[in-house]
């Protein structure tokens, strides 16, 4: 163990190795879970598509069986989650330990702050690259456990790409971590680029008339050579790469040119409203005393930023998804004669030519459930788990309020929240309807908004149990999104085969879309299972959290 | 247990794992009374505490607050106390008034009137976030939000953390006056001349086993002082070592100091017969002295 504190490299790489590991670990069994899927069902309809569809989702032409096994899990979901992992590691890799207050008592060492900026920068390296050796691993060993022929597939320039892609984000947060010395920013910023050039990256090359604008978005060099096909664009490497030395130039520059940040919270434009006589009483009235007055209005108070920045995304591309469909149509129309149905559940299910199977794929498929989960489970996480973390949750029991009632209040504010933004997700398909002249049924919306809603409180409600189970926001946190994320996965390709199917229905999300909420309105005993599935995780959480011990810190 | 205790613990103790990190507590702190409950780091206060505010549950044994049981009432019991943890900490985004007023709200009201008296006797500033604050000054919000409800207990786990000696000393009289209302107060320290000043009774805790309750007056009056005798001509220490009760003799020329707690009429005289005595002092020993000669060894 002294070894892995000898310096600044090998004790972030310490602290660091795990979330890679166990998210390398788990996209590898992805990979041969989905390869085994496939394996049983025809695929050779996928030649018929038209090439940018198939490249929308990362998919060779004359690809069978692995092709669509890495196009799906390795290029889409692994390079978004090893992305993500890199980024969370950079983001903290300064800010982190300003957050942390520890930054001074390691400077206080004779290292200096660009040395320090340099090892965690090599340290970011070296961990994301035994992510991707594992990757690598299970690429080499699924075809052959699994006896699938995959003709020339490059992964080898698959993983590097996505190695360097990941990277990429990794760079950016750090650099953003170092220069502002806030992990908020630099978590908001990078996935925020991350997100959006992802879906840009997808989606406006199908789009003939603004094609040429998806080169403005990162995630571009990362797929649109098509590395398992074509090897390694090295134009496009060398973009990525350069990308990465120029944020660890910024970064270093960053973090030697301003003063370090204590603990301290920093003075928000609220903050200056209440000092200034003029504006202090209205101020007062909203971010005063008023915010605490009940542990649920604090609790929604903690978590207005998050709500608000995921409502704005929700609404804003609920509204353009609308007259996006109008300029696919025809394509779309027909592409969707020639679709399996049974593939279609992989994109979260949905006829592409209608609206409502276009919105299925581009909002209900994966966007709305990943804003409304992040903000339950943000709020199960914190609910218990934070509190202890920051060492106040004895203090807050010191008052005469039961642990029960803490539970309550913040599931009181996570299913208010949840309702926000589904209602919001609502409002942003009908006017996206609207503005489209889509003439969706606005009833059938707000039964797939109402069960999205209900999706994110039982994964909230994981959050929630686990947070009060532990008391650690990590395993709440790591917990609730391995098990959205597995299932959602598992919910996408057990349906491909008719000897799994019936398994899906083990998911929650199989009880969220799988009634197809869209075309045919509410399915109440969905509905249903998923409001059991909430009030048991609440439940659980009540009784583990009055059975133990309380944390402190640490 | 009648109504003039306070606080009743019986055979409490509380494993994490394989450490015993309290063993068979037996304590009753009186209604009234400053109780210091004292002891070296890793001790055990900490736990001692935690457990009495339901932070976490006894292995064995049990305790009450005020007649309630620690555990089954612990959110009536709340009514009645306040309290400070050990490494203190509040929400940083919130300044010193919003962290006063949640709680405040928590316990369905608070007389604010009282709460400016004692932010103005600590000189504290609750119009910055607490996130801001320094150690001290973050301190100084953790005692008003345990003194404001007028609690019948307070139990503070190190509360003078931070605190510069002048507000130490406002803070100590601030325990005098409640408890001269009738109030109690349990206080964990490690600084005994904290303790000394302030407390009526003293528990001293090592390793998880209480090893004394006493009070201050009665420890001291068992203890030994600290002699300074300075005479007009050289002496010989044997003469002040053959004295019953004299330890630790040094001579340097003219002076002679030693550790004494036996009877002064004795020193005098044998002082007196040698030379002429020019001068003499003579000093309490602070609960440091008394705690490591008397306590050391029970554990």
């Amino acid at each position: 163990m002294a070894v892995t504190l000898t310096n600044v490299f090998t004790k972030t790489s310490r602290d660091r190795w795990k979330s890679t590991v166990i998210g390398a670990v788990t996209l590898a069994l992805l990979l041969v879970f989905g390869m085994a899927v496939y394996r049983d069902i025809d695929v050779s309809f996928w030649d018929d598509l038209p090439e940018v569809f198939r490249n929308m989702f990362g998919i060779p032409e004359g690809a069978d069986v692995g092709g669509l096994a890495y196009g799906a899990i390795y290029s889409g979901y692994g390079a978004l989650t090893m992305a993500a992992i890199a980024m969370a590691a950079g983001a903290v890799s300064i800010a982190g330990e300003e957050k942390n207050g520890t930054i001074g008592l390691l400077l206080g060492d004779p290292v200096s702050r660009t040395k320090v900026f340099l090892e965690k920068a090599a340290s970011l390296v070296a961990v994301t690259a035994v992510g991707f050796l594992i990757l690598w691993l299970a690429a080499v060993a699924a075809p052959i456990m699994l006896d699938v022929d995959i003709g020339s597939m490059n992964i080898n320039a698959l993983l590097v790409m996505m190695f360097i892609n990941a990277l990429f984000y990794g760079f950016m947060a750090m650099a953003l971590g170092a220069w502002t010395g806030k992990t908020s920013i630099a978590i908001g910023v990078t996935s925020a680029v991350m997100v959006v050039s992802f879906i840009a990256a997808g989606l406006l090359p199908l789009i003939e008339s603004v094609a040429g604008v998806a080169k403005v978005f990162p995630w571009y060099y990362f797929t649109s050579a098509d590395p398992v096909s074509n090897g390694i664009d090295w134009g496009h490497f060398g973009i990525l790469v350069g990308s990465a030395v120029v944020f660890s130039v910024v970064g270093v520059i960053g973090v030697n040119r301003r003063d370090l940040r204590g603990q301290s919270v920093g003075t928000k434009l609220i903050d200056r409203l209440r000092g200034n006589p003029l504006t202090h009483k209205a101020a007062e009235r909203f971010a005063g005393t008023a915010r605490v007055s009940h542990i649920w209005v604090k609790t929604a108070s903690d978590h207005q930023g998050l709500l608000f920045v995921v409502s704005f995304v929700l609404f804003v591309m609920s509204v353009m998804i609308g007259p996006m469909y109008n300029m696919l149509d025809d394509t779309m129309k027909s592409l969707s004669e020639q679709f399996p149905e049974d593939l279609l559940s992989l994109f979260g299910g949905g006829d592409l030519g209608t609206p409502e199977g276009f919105y299925q794929v581009e909002m209900f498929g994966l966007v709305i459930p990943i804003g409304i989960l992040a903000v339950t489970i943000a709020i199960g996480a914190a609910a218990m788990a934070g509190e202890e973390k920051r060492n106040t949750m004895g203090l807050l029991l010191s008052n005469p309020v039961r642990r029960s009632t803490v539970v309550a209040q913040n599931t009181w504010t996570m299913i208010l929240y949840a309702i926000i933004a589904g209602v919001v997700s609502f409002l942003g398909v009908a006017v996206g309807s609207l503005v489209g002249t889509l003439g969706m049924d606005l009833v059938n919306v707000a039964a797939a908004c109402t069960l999205a809603t209900l999706l994110g409180l039982v994964f909230g409600g994981v959050a929630l149990a686990l947070g009060a189970a532990t008391g650690r926001t990590s395993i709440a946190i790591y917990g609730s999104v391995g098990v959205a994320v597995l299932t959602y996965i598992a919910n996408g390709f057990l349906p491909l085969n008719d000897n799994t199917e019936a398994w899906a229905r083990l998911t929650p999300f199989h009880y969220y879309l799988s009634s197809d909420p869209l075309n045919n309105g509410m399915a109440w005993g969905h509905a249903a299972v998923l409001t059991g599935l909430f009030v048991i995780g609440v439940a659980v959480a009540v009784v583990l959290f009055n059975r133990r011990d309380l944390r402190t810190k640490g | 247990m009648n109504d003039s205790v306070a606080i009743h613990t019986a055979g409490l103790t509380k494993h994490y794992g394989d450490v015993q990190a309290v063993v068979d507590l037996d304590l009753d702190v009186q209604r009234g009374e400053i109780f210091g409950f004292l002891g070296p780091n890793g001790a055990g206060k900490t736990t001692t505490i935690r457990t009495l505010m339901d932070e976490i549950r006894p292995t064995s044994g049990s305790a009450t607050i005020v007649g309630l049981d620690t555990h089954a009432d612990s959110v009536e019991i709340r009514n009645h106390i306040g309290y400070i943890p050990g490494d203190l900490a509040m929400y940083p985004n919130l300044t010193g008034m919003d962290t006063i007023t949640y709680f405040a709200n928590l316990r369905g009201g608070v007389d604010w009137d009282y709460v400016n008296l004692l932010a103005e006797r600590l000189e504290a500033d609750l119009s910055r976030k607490v996130g801001d604050l320094s150690t001290g000054n973050r301190q100084k919000v953790g005692i008003i939000q345990a003194f404001m409800n007028r609690p019948e207990v307070l139990i503070m786990d190190e509360p003078s953390a931070g605190l510069d000696p002048l507000v130490q000393r406002t803070f100590q009289e601030m325990m005098k006056d409640v408890t001269s209302n009738g109030s109690t107060v349990f206080l964990s320290s490690h600084t005994l001349s904290e303790v000394q000043r302030v407390a009526d009774r003293v528990g001293i805790i090592r390793s998880g086993h209480l090893v004394a309750v006493e009070g201050v007056q009665d420890l001291r009056s068992k203890a030994i002082r600290r002699v300074d005798l300075y005479f007009d001509g050289t002496v010989d220490a044997g003469v002040f070592e053959a004295v019953d009760g004299a330890r630790d003799v040094e001579v340097r020329n003219h002076h002679v100091s030693l550790s004494f707690d036996g009877s002064m009429e004795e020193l005098l005289r044998a002082a007196s017969t040698h030379n002429t005595l020019m001068d003499i002092s003579s000093q309490e020993a602070d609960l440091e002295e008394i705690f490591l000669t008397y306590y050391r060894q029970e554990v």
